[in-house]
């Protein structure tokens, strides 16, 4: 599914250069569930980013579903995002003026979806993380679990095969993050790839995988216990990483 | 997807509502002002026969003084329009020129003056005159000096009701005239057939055939130019000069028509040198009516300063605008973000804030159109006094082109802020937002 060969991310100014990724190399499985973890700055993000084909990379391979994203143009990178990944951020990063609804139609807008089945489609979506009733909400008439589920939905709307979540759990409390976390593992349950990065290592731990990263570089992959039947088994990972 | 990007500027004004007004604002103000002077250059600069304006042609003949240089003259002698009114030739033409007579109505209503313009039967079907009723004079009644008038709307509403008046008379200095037809409304402007008195001052409101102006003594006014003293006293004396006073059109389908005219406006110049005039070198002119009206410089040197001062008001707004976009859309970084990374493109994040960019812009202009109104109606107060300004109005055209031009140049604003925005990282707002 995702393949990260000796990937590099240098950040240049005329006076700085900062590699945010050195020599990074990972394989994701199709339905894996990975963490993400490591300290602020050590390059989470980034590769998080790049994953998501938000930004490019300065140096490796990187291949989603086999394909070379280093040779893709806006338009196709903007498509691969569209039909294949699904991002939950943080801060949720709904916007503010659409409602639910609004807001969980963008990502099949932008695919040229008929109306119909964008209503259909949204309509469901609404309804799995239990706010269709309140679709016509804006954003800020929800609390901050109302609204990362709304932004999960919104993810998953296009039925993305892959879904990149960037510390969702950082903004909730705890009885919020772990309803939010159970979400996210229902949607592994059911097939879809997920890479989380977290600062929490208890959240990490509910993951297949748990990839630590200090400076730009992957320190440890800790193949941890699995509390979970994924719906489509994963076996022979080929693990790949080099700290 | 056009709808759902006008939904989301209209959404993002709501958001910003103040940043989004002065926007508004300064579009309205920039575009408005521009109107203001782009309508009185339109109505005034325009065309006011599109129909026949390359037929028809202003005759000049350089009959001026020999020991000047100044340019040749812009009216006819009587000698020389008479002569070109008798020539042999199948052209519709016409001398014209103004006149001054007082109407005695029936009854109790007290006499009152009117400016007239006497005129050749061909007059009516060259200018495409309109009729309310009945028609202009044949060419029966320029030759045989019948007394037939024709009246504008206002003065058949003002002696009969406005009911049709043909076949009634009317009192003009003391002569009975024949009612023989009622022009509609018709107000050409500029009134291209005669710029010596007046380009924007009103159409006449009686017509009588020309003769009649001599023949009855009646009153001329306009402008009268002699560069010799008159041979004698007296009317004849008058007519035998070389002053200028009747404007002369004739209607040429053709550049052939043109060319035999313009041989045949020589030929008579040449012919008048021999016994005596015309003593300046060959200099004989026609003119169609918009390269009279350029010649003439009808439209005011103060319009085109205006227009310029105009054009940079509207710079400097749009300016400002240009700041306040590049602020709006910066400011929503975020958003770009987001969509990025659900599936939106950099062209269709391009579109997207182009249409909220021409959002603006019509807003604007629909802003706009309520500036320009108010600034024609200060105009029309101002100038109100020295012609009619009954034309300085808001017409589908300027409405058009006001809107037209304030979404126009509100999305050539935005293209600067609008690629700026398109070129921001999104993973940079993602993490922020």
């Amino acid at each position: 599914m995702l393949k990260m060969k000796d990937v590099g991310k240098v950040y240049r100014t005329e006076l700085v250069e900062t590699r945010a990724l050195t020599s990074f190399s990972l394989d994701v499985d199709e339905g894996e569930f990975v963490t993400v973890t490591g300290p602020s700055g050590c390059g989470k993000t980034t590769f998080l980013n790049i994953a998501g084909l938000l930004e490019t990379y300065s140096s490796g391979t990187y291949l989603l579903d086999g394909q070379d994203v280093s040779e893709l143009g806006d338009r196709q990178r903007a498509r691969l995002r569209n039909r294949k990944i699904g991002f939950i951020f943080q801060s949720f990063n709904l916007m503010p003026d659409l409602n639910l609804f609004d807001n969980v139609d963008v990502p099949l807008r932008y695919r040229g979806m008929r109306a119909s089945e964008r209503r259909q489609r949204v309509d469901q979506m609404l309804d799995s993380v239990g706010l269709l009733s309140r679709k016509k909400h804006l954003p800020s008439q929800l609390s901050g679990g109302q609204q990362q589920r709304v932004a999960i939905a919104r993810a998953l709307v296009g039925e993305p095969r892959f879904l990149l979540a960037d510390e969702p759990t950082g903004n909730l409390d705890s009885h919020t993050a772990a309803g939010v976390m159970e979400l996210l593992e229902q949607v592994n349950e059911s097939g879809t790839t997920i890479i989380m990065v977290t600062h929490d290592d208890s959240l990490a731990q509910r993951a297949r995988r748990n990839v630590k990263i200090l400076d730009g570089r992957i320190q440890s992959i800790d193949q941890l216990a699995d509390s979970r039947i994924p719906a489509t088994p994963v076996s022979d990972r080929a693990l790949s990483a080099n700290a | 997807m056009l709808f759902y990007y006008l939904r989301l500027g209209a959404l993002s004004y709501r958001r910003n509502p103040v940043l989004s007004t002065l926007m508004v604002m300064a579009v309205a103000i920039g575009v408005g002002s521009y109107m203001v002077v782009f309508t009185l250059n339109y109505v005034m600069g325009g065309d006011p026969i599109p129909q026949k304006s390359s037929q028809l042609y202003h005759v000049q003949l350089d009959s001026g003084d020999p020991d000047t240089e100044s340019d040749p003259p812009e009216q006819l002698t009587y000698l020389d329009s008479m002569a070109l009114i008798d020539a042999d030739l199948p052209f519709p033409r016409t001398a014209t020129s103004k006149f001054f007579a007082i109407v005695e109505p029936d009854g109790e209503t007290r006499p009152f003056s009117v400016m007239g313009r006497g005129s050749y039967a061909d007059f009516f079907t060259m200018f495409n005159v309109p009729f309310l009723f009945g028609s202009g004079w044949d060419r029966s009644a320029d030759r045989e000096l019948q007394q037939v008038v024709v009246l504008s709307r206002e003065l058949n509403e003002r002696l009969f009701g406005g009911v049709d008046s043909v076949g009634e008379s009317v009192l003009l200095d003391g002569y009975n005239f024949q009612v023989i037809g009622v022009v509609d409304d018709w107000t050409p402007i500029p009134k291209f057939y005669d710029v010596n008195n007046g380009p924007f001052d009103p159409s006449e409101e009686v017509y009588i055939p020309w003769p009649q102006i001599i023949n009855l003594d009646m009153q001329r006014s306009g402008n009268t130019n002699c560069w010799k003293p008159l041979d004698g006293s007296g009317i004849q004396a008058f007519l035998n000069s070389e002053c200028i006073w009747l404007q002369f059109w004739v209607e040429l389908a053709d550049r052939n028509d043109r060319q035999l005219y313009q041989d045949y406006l020589d030929n008579y110049v040449r012919e008048q040198k021999q016994l005596g005039r015309f003593q300046r070198p060959l200099n004989n002119h026609l003119y169609d009516v918009n390269e009279w009206l350029l010649l003439r410089e009808v439209l005011p040197n103060e319009t085109r300063i205006l227009s310029a001062l105009a054009a940079m008001l509207l710079g400097v707004c749009l300016l400002n605008t240009i700041g306040l976009l590049l602020s709006k859309f910066l400011g929503k970084a975020g958003e770009i973000g987001v969509r990025q990374a659900l599936g939106a493109n950099k062209a269709s994040l391009f579109i997207q804030h182009v249409v909220e960019a021409g959002f603006i812009g019509l807003l604007g202009g629909l802003l706009g159109l309520g500036v320009a109104a108010l600034g024609l109606q200060g105009i029309r107060i101002l100038l109100g006094d020295l012609m009619v300004t009954d034309w300085i109005q808001l017409d589908t055209t300027v409405v058009t082109v006001t809107i037209g031009l304030a979404i126009l140049s509100t999305i050539v604003a935005g293209l600067y802020p609008i690629w700026r925005a398109c070129r921001i990282n999104p993973s940079t707002h993602l993490k922020t937002q």
